[in-house]
């Protein structure tokens, strides 16, 4: 039973993927044009610009997009986590993310240039800085939705406040945490981009856009293929860590 | 020897800066080693008083003493909820260890501990498993051994087998009734069920609405006897019991 739908996966998996390489081949040869080139192509390009210098670029946006989910679950999970336990703080609290979190922090980019410098900082913190609120917001939802038996249970056991929020707010949180991380990879990798095609010689958006300028479109193609894998290993990854780390929900 | 001693127990809850009076003037005696059921209708403030006892609301008026000391002395509570507590992100063995692990117990002792417990609780083959994949009546023993594994002196329980069919319910009856003559535990239960306070209390408390307060307490000399059930005494205690609610209510 298990195998078969390990199995049934993995078909499933291999259809989409047949899926999307076909839709692409059909728009290449209706399109027919350099910019947009069949998945052979690409692909060649792809492999034979991992083993130039397209793997450093790769190496920094990945290093780029690792550290700002990292800063930002750093930060969100515990403030989201202590929002939500303390409602009489959250109050005055609240106004504030609600004002602020519709802002499009992408504007923040030149302020952010002229106050970290030019380097990986303003960039990583831009990243991290969206993705914070995605994860503050969805954390305090899922800790102030807690049901209060858990908690009302834990503290007749005797745990005090950091008890309560190792085996009850984390743990019972994790699941919303984990999702709105992986909504914020999605967003990340966008704003990573969009950093990348500034004032910066190194990373992938800086690659992809460099082939664009000097017209090395199976390069450029390249450099979308090696951002799409990125994405996709990282997602992989949360997965992972999802099916790791809650394995209470489908046991 | 009076083991819990409840006297003048007033709570107040407020909401939008106006006064609502949970509990007034509850009064209430329970001998060690005693089971003793509190009945009444919904929202009387039953649980309520069950979290004062167990610490869980320390804003009350009046005097509460649990073996002589204060609900917030008194290290050796447990409460067992309605709803069971157990967490959906531990499995039974660490469901059950999670209050060794929050006093400090050793390693090796909790261990010791929690694998009694299990089996004498009758689940040691479902350590493994998470509460979802669990019964009614095998999370009501998952929540009996977390509490018990702590060896606590007074066993606090919220409409413990309330979400149980008739016959689940029965037999977790007779477990705690087992386990009370096994251990000696002071138990204060709250049922809506009246067989349920006949079979077990020995004091059976009747609680009236809004203001929550004890309108009456029946000594009950039946309760704890397992073949109790359909005896003639037993449905005349129940009869009692039952005619007293309808005229209060």
């Amino acid at each position: 039973m298990q195998i078969s739908k390990i199995g049934w996966k993995t078909v499933q998996f291999f259809l989409a993927i047949v899926f999307i390489l076909l839709s692409w081949w059909i728009f290449a040869l209706l399109l027919e044009t350099p910019a947009f080139p069949p998945p052979l192509e690409a692909f060649t390009s792809f492999f034979k610009s991992m083993q130039g210098d397209m793997l450093l670029h790769l190496r920094i946006s990945f290093y780029r997009v690792a550290a700002s989910l990292l800063m930002a679950a750093v930060l969100g999970i515990p403030a989201g986590l202590f929002l939500g336990k303390n409602p009489h703080i959250d109050q005055y609290i609240s106004p504030v993310i609600y004002l602020t979190y519709p802002i499009p922090k992408v504007v923040f980019l030149p302020v952010l240039l002229i106050l970290l410098g030019i380097g990986d900082l303003s960039k990583v913190v831009l990243i991290a800085l969206i993705v914070f609120y995605q994860i503050l917001v969805t954390t305090r939802d899922a800790a102030r939705n807690l049901q209060t038996e858990y908690i009302v249970s834990v503290k007749s056991l005797g745990a005090n406040s950091l008890e309560l929020y190792r085996h009850v707010y984390l743990p019972g949180c994790l699941p919303a945490i984990l999702t709105s991380l992986r909504l914020g990879l999605g967003t990340a990798l966008a704003v990573l981009f969009l950093t990348e095609t500034y004032a910066t010689s190194k990373g992938i958006g800086y690659f992809i856009m460099y082939s664009w300028s000097s017209m090395a479109y199976d390069k450029m193609f390249a450099g979308i293929i090696a951002m799409g894998l990125m994405g996709f290993l990282l997602y992989i990854f949360l997965d992972g860590c999802e099916r790791y780390l809650c394995s209470w929900l489908n046991p | 020897m009076t083991y819990l001693d409840i006297e003048s127990l007033q709570v107040d809850y407020r909401q939008k800066n106006k006064k609502h009076n949970v509990l007034f003037d509850v009064n209430l005696q329970l001998p060690q080693g005693e089971i003793g059921v509190i009945i009444g209708p919904s929202g009387c403030g039953k649980s309520t008083l069950l979290n004062v006892l167990a610490n869980l609301n320390q804003d009350y008026q009046g005097r509460v003493n649990i073996n002589g000391q204060l609900p917030i002395e008194h290290k050796g509570t447990a409460l067992i909820l309605q709803d069971y507590g157990l967490l959906p992100w531990k499995n039974v063995w660490n469901n059950i260890k999670l209050g060794l692990d929050i006093r400090k117990v050793s390693k090796e002792d909790s261990k010791m501990r929690n694998q009694a417990i299990l089996n004498k609780m009758r689940i040691a083959d479902l350590k493994k498993r998470y509460p979802a994949q669990l019964s009614g009546g095998q999370k009501q023993r998952v929540a009996i051994a977390r509490s018990l594994v702590l060896e606590p002196e007074l066993l606090l329980m919220d409409e413990p087998f309330s979400s149980l069919d008739a016959l689940n319910r029965e037999e977790m009856q007779d477990i705690l009734l087992h386990l009370w003559q096994e251990t000696n535990l002071t138990i204060l239960l709250i049922t809506h069920n009246i067989e349920e306070a006949v079979f077990l209390g020995q004091k059976i408390f009747v609680m009236s609405a809004c203001p929550g307060t004890i309108i009456k307490t029946f000594d009950n000399d039946i309760a704890g006897d397992y073949s109790s059930r359909g005896k003639v005494e037993f449905l005349e205690m129940c009869n009692t019991l039952r005619s007293y609610l309808r005229k209060e209510n």
